[in-house]
């Protein structure tokens, strides 16, 4: 899968990855890599631009550390990123289901 | 362990064109990636080019944190709302015929050229590609745009023969740019390290 297709959704990724731990950007390159089974074709360098603009957002707090004598970043999700997060899987199902719905060619089910 | 000279171009590709931290960021997640294909059996060399060729371009890697910079975000920010700020003073000097102020024509001259100047680096800042060039224009632009609303504030508080109310609303338009203003060179600032 190809960064062009990812537009619109790596910022859901990513809070995703920083569910229940803290991680650094490469961590949550790999954390990104494992739960997808490789299959995420995009440069490990646009991690970090990603990163910095959810901090910027209040999705994400930054907070540094020494570790192997060098200087690491690791981000945590704030509450308004929990919060963010369940908003946009909410509108990955409603938009999966949908998407699914028509190119299978089944009956969405309706809620009336 | 010293690093391969690969790594070490990277990094220092980084260190010149970011600031400092950003650049201890982004070079510890490429040593991580240069550890862990050491781990998997990799040679020295080939580790190294694995580890570069997963991160990217050095340069694009500059861009893409210069495009997310607290310097591009308030340029940004300062051209989409320039020409509400600029209306609001040309309404204001038309309706109160700001041409019979007593004001020297060089301090116009200065007044005009600043603000030509402010607005060509604030451009400059929201679309560079590089970080120091974006935080250098941003805070150019910022000091600029800064002196020009404090100018104009002066001016009208001490020339105009009378305040109209489009008057005191360019000045409030003024006041709040550069409370905006001031805030927002802070951060910009403080990535200069």
């Amino acid at each position: 899968m190809h960064a062009e297709q990812l537009k619109g959704h790596l910022d859901a990724l990513l809070l995703a990855t920083l569910e229940g731990e803290p991680r650094h950007g490469y961590a949550v390159m790999e954390a990104l890599r494992e739960s997808t089974g490789g299959r995420l074709d995009l440069p490990t360098g646009t991690i970090y631009p990603a990163l910095h603009r959810l901090e910027a957002a209040g999705l994400i707090t930054g907070s540094w550390s020494v570790v192997s004598g060098r200087r690491r970043r690791c981000y945590a999700l704030t509450a308004a990123g929990e919060r963010a997060l369940s908003g946009r899987r909410a509108d990955w199902r409603d938009f999966a289901a949908v998407i699914s719905a028509a190119l299978e060619g089944k009956a969405w089910p309706s809620t009336a | 362990m010293a690093e391969h000279s690969l790594i070490q171009r990277y990094n220092d590709v980084l260190l010149a064109e970011l600031p400092i931290q950003l650049a201890e960021e982004v070079a510890d997640g490429l040593a991580e990636a240069n550890a862990r294909y050491a781990r998997q059996g990799m040679s020295c060399d080939d580790a190294a080019q694995a580890a570069v060729a997963e991160f990217g371009e050095a340069r694009a890697v500059v861009a893409g944190l210069t495009r997310v910079s607290p310097a591009q975000w308030t340029a940004r920010r300062l051209i989409a709302t320039g020409p509400v700020v600029g209306g609001c003073w040309v309404v204001a000097l038309i309706a109160g015929r700001a041409w019979e102020w007593p004001v020297p024509s060089i301090a116009r001259a200065l007044v005009g050229a600043v603000l030509i100047t402010s607005v060509i680096v604030l451009l400059t800042a929201a679309v560079a590609r590089r970080y120091r060039v974006a935080q250098r224009a941003g805070v150019a632009g910022c000091a600029g745009l800064a002196l020009i609303d404090a100018s104009a504030i002066t001016m009208v508080a001490t020339t105009a023969p009378t305040m109209g109310w489009l008057a005191l609303l360019a000045t409030c338009a003024s006041m709040l740019r550069l409370v905006f203003v001031t805030r927002a060179v802070r951060p910009v600032l403080a990535r200069g390290a």
